[in-house]
């Protein structure tokens, strides 16, 4: 019998990491592209690019982020297909080779907690062929199941399509213990587009660009520096000063937060509440944004006080708990849970 | 430690068995119990959709969004009050399976009208060709046994709000919205895509959803009002579910007679139609004007009963996969 991999993935609107049961651990963009033409092809090389080689040579792909709000697209035949040349790849970076091994690989995939099941099948229907078995659960689940934060523990997972929400109880969460909101890192990369087009209509910025202003210097409340970076303005690289567009496309995502944090803690049992209160985990690339924690506190002392921590590593954060789900589950289970 | 292990060991149970739930299609665990309790009074929670068309609409400055809401606050402070069971508001979440549907009754909404044409070409225009699809596709489900309500039945202008009364006044049991795109950007194109009620697939549909919905007779009060439903998962679901049954019959019947149609698939976005009518609804655009060669075709009767047979297969295929459809005269089970 061959050798039994377990890998848990976390695949994510902006990007899908990877952990695996024999140590190797990856992250890429969640973009994959096909060359436009023979001369791309011939060009590039390859009939196929993913991840940030895919984006850095978008003006000749065809290029696709097949997850959106955390979720496979619906009727999209190429976007499906994207997935899978996603997944592979992820596969192929931990020593699967995605054709001939796939028999031996137990794969846990992380999905937003409001996933419906129409959602679950598509994408389980979308991984056959490329796994051997598959367990889907709720992302913030995986990363509370990594971290053994099973019991009077809220995770806020902030990812670039959603931000999860899951209130742990002891037990596998329910409808009632989990959120999605669609207000997330991509809502962020919007406002600060435009906020920074009327600022300075003349500097030529794209999406992308701000997406990596974005992950280098987001924060809330105080500007812990001047955020200044440097785009071009009418073809001259220029330094444009964008603390304030900053701050306010990062403090867009603070109301709707706080409000689904507050609500969630609302509907614990009353006994229960001050425990939770005080073990709130921030987790996904959002849990980067400075200042967070300390604004969720700040929101916590209106109903008695509470504690944000964040985690230092929350790009595995997801697909390391979704290994950890892997490896425990029963053999049997596994058995009957075939992709 | 024990403890911890014994937990993991129960919710890894769990989580196995919901999954061979969703391979199986049974309904989710705690569909089939009891309503969640409720431990303090509930505060709505505005969500993503609520918020970026709010925002669309309102074009406010940042700045004004960031005040951290109190009310919530205030009502965990208040204490453990135990309220009454829930009736309202737009996060919780029910499934379809809690309430199987007979359909007897659809509603056929033929885009635009009267001083609103639509989308226009050379020769034809929006408001016509779906006019004369949805006439079409009567006859068709009158023939099958269908009770049809039309929201228009001639060139007339009538507002979205009032297609949507008249939708919920007849007790519907689905609604669908006929329509052809027009996408000025890319002439090269044509395709066919459905629609049903969600948050937007991506940031332009929000746009072009706002902008279809700028005439809608709505007030923004009421707009908030009507987004709080946006998250009604019984109805998303069964709204999804026949969105694919549409999509699929309409673009596999059109194909054959335009092997260059691309399908464009099931979407999601908050149109008016679909956000304030009480049933499944779905907003089909069945062709694309702005493409020439398309628009020849939309212009040809022959090609537009391929597409009103189209979609009464797809109403009749949803239908008979719930109970199938009940003849006049037959009691509803609504």
């Amino acid at each position: 019998m061959a050798d039994i991999l377990h890998v848990g993935i976390d695949l994510g609107t902006s990007r899908s990491a990877i952990s695996a049961s024999n140590g190797e651990r990856f992250v890429v963009d969640s973009f994959v592209g096909w060359p436009l033409d023979m001369v791309a092809k011939k060009v590039l090389k390859r009939d196929v690019l993913i991840g940030h080689e895919a984006v850095s040579n978008r003006t000749m792909l065809d290029l696709h982020r097949p997850l959106e709000r955390g979720l496979l697209k619906e009727g999209s035949e190429k976007d499906v297909e994207a997935v899978r040349e996603l997944l592979r790849h992820l596969l192929r970076l931990v020593g699967v080779n995605g054709k001939t091994e796939a028999s031996n690989v137990r794969a846990v995939v992380g999905v937003p907690a409001a996933a419906l099941r129409t959602n679950k099948q598509y994408l389980r229907n979308s991984m056959k062929g490329i796994v051997d078995s598959l367990l889907i659960v709720s992302e913030p689940f995986a990363v509370a199941y990594g971290l053994d934060a099973l019991l009077h523990t809220m995770i806020i997972d902030i990812g670039a399509g959603t931000t999860d929400f899951c209130v742990m109880k002891g037990r596998y969460p329910t409808e009632e213990d989990q959120r999605t909101l669609t207000v997330a890192g991509d809502m962020i990369d919007t406002q600060l587009l435009k906020l920074i087009e009327e600022r300075y209509p003349q500097a030529n910025v794209t999406v992308y660009m701000v997406r990596d202003w974005k992950e280098k210097h987001s924060f809330v409340g105080a500007p812990p520096s001047p955020v200044v970076v440097t785009a071009p303005v009418k073809g001259v690289p220029t330094e444009l000063d964008i603390t304030n567009e900053m701050k306010a496309a990062c403090e867009t995502i603070l109301p709707p937060v706080i409000e689904t944090m507050i609500d969630l803690l609302a509907r614990i049992e009353p006994e229960f509440q001050e425990r939770v209160r005080t073990n709130i985990i921030l987790s996904g690339g959002g849990g980067l944004i400075r200042g967070l924690s300390d604004a969720l506190e700040n929101a916590l002392k209106s109903v008695g006080g509470g504690k944000v921590r964040y985690m230092e590593d929350p790009v595995f954060i997801g697909s390391d708990g979704g290994l950890a789900l892997a490896i425990d589950a029963p053999e049997g289970d596994w058995e009957k849970l075939t992709a | 430690m024990a403890r911890i292990e014994r937990v993991k060991r129960r919710v890894l149970r769990q989580v196995v068995a919901e999954n061979l739930d969703v391979i199986r299609g049974v309904p989710p665990r705690n569909a089939r119990n009891s309503a969640a309790r409720v431990w303090l009074r509930r505060t709505p929670v505005l969500l993503l959709v609520p918020l970026t068309l709010a925002a669309y609409l309102a074009r406010g400055s940042a700045s004004n969004r960031v005040a951290p809401p109190t009310s919530a606050a205030a009502a965990v402070v208040g204490g453990p009050t135990l309220l009454a069971p829930e009736t309202s508001t737009s996060v919780e979440r029910v499934t379809s399976a809690a309430f199987p549907l007979a359909v007897k009754r659809v509603v056929l909404d033929a885009g635009h009208g009267g001083s609103d044409p639509g989308a226009t070409a050379a020769r034809v225009s929006e408001k016509s060709i779906t006019l004369d699809i949805g006439h079409r596709l009567r006859t068709l489900l009158e023939g099958e046994g269908f009770e049809v309500i039309a929201t228009r039945a001639d060139d007339r202008t009538i507002a979205l709000k009032e297609r949507a009364r008249m939708a919920n006044d007849s007790n519907s049991d689905i609604f669908v919205s006929i329509h052809v795109n027009s996408i000025i950007k890319h002439t090269a194109s044509r395709g066919i895509e459905t629609y049903y009620l969600g948050p937007p697939s991506d940031p332009s549909l929000t746009q072009l959803a706002a902008a279809e919905n700028s005439v809608s007779g709505y007030s923004l009060a009421d707009m908030r009002k009507l987004l709080d439903g946006v998250y009604a998962d019984a109805r998303r679901d069964e709204s999804h579910e026949l969105a694919s049954i549409v999509q699929h019959q309409l673009f596999n019947t059109l194909r054959a007679s335009d092997p260059g149609l691309e399908n464009w698939g099931v979407k999601r976005a908050p149109f008016i139609v679909l956000v304030a009518t009480d049933m499944p609804a779905v907003l089909a655009e069945v062709g694309c004007l702005s493409n020439e060669q398309e628009a020849a075709m939309l212009a040809r009767p022959d090609y537009r009963q391929k597409i009103a047979e189209a979609l009464f297969h797809g109403i009749r295929a949803y239908a008979s996969a719930n109970d199938g459809p009940k003849k006049k005269g037959t009691p509803s089970h609504g």
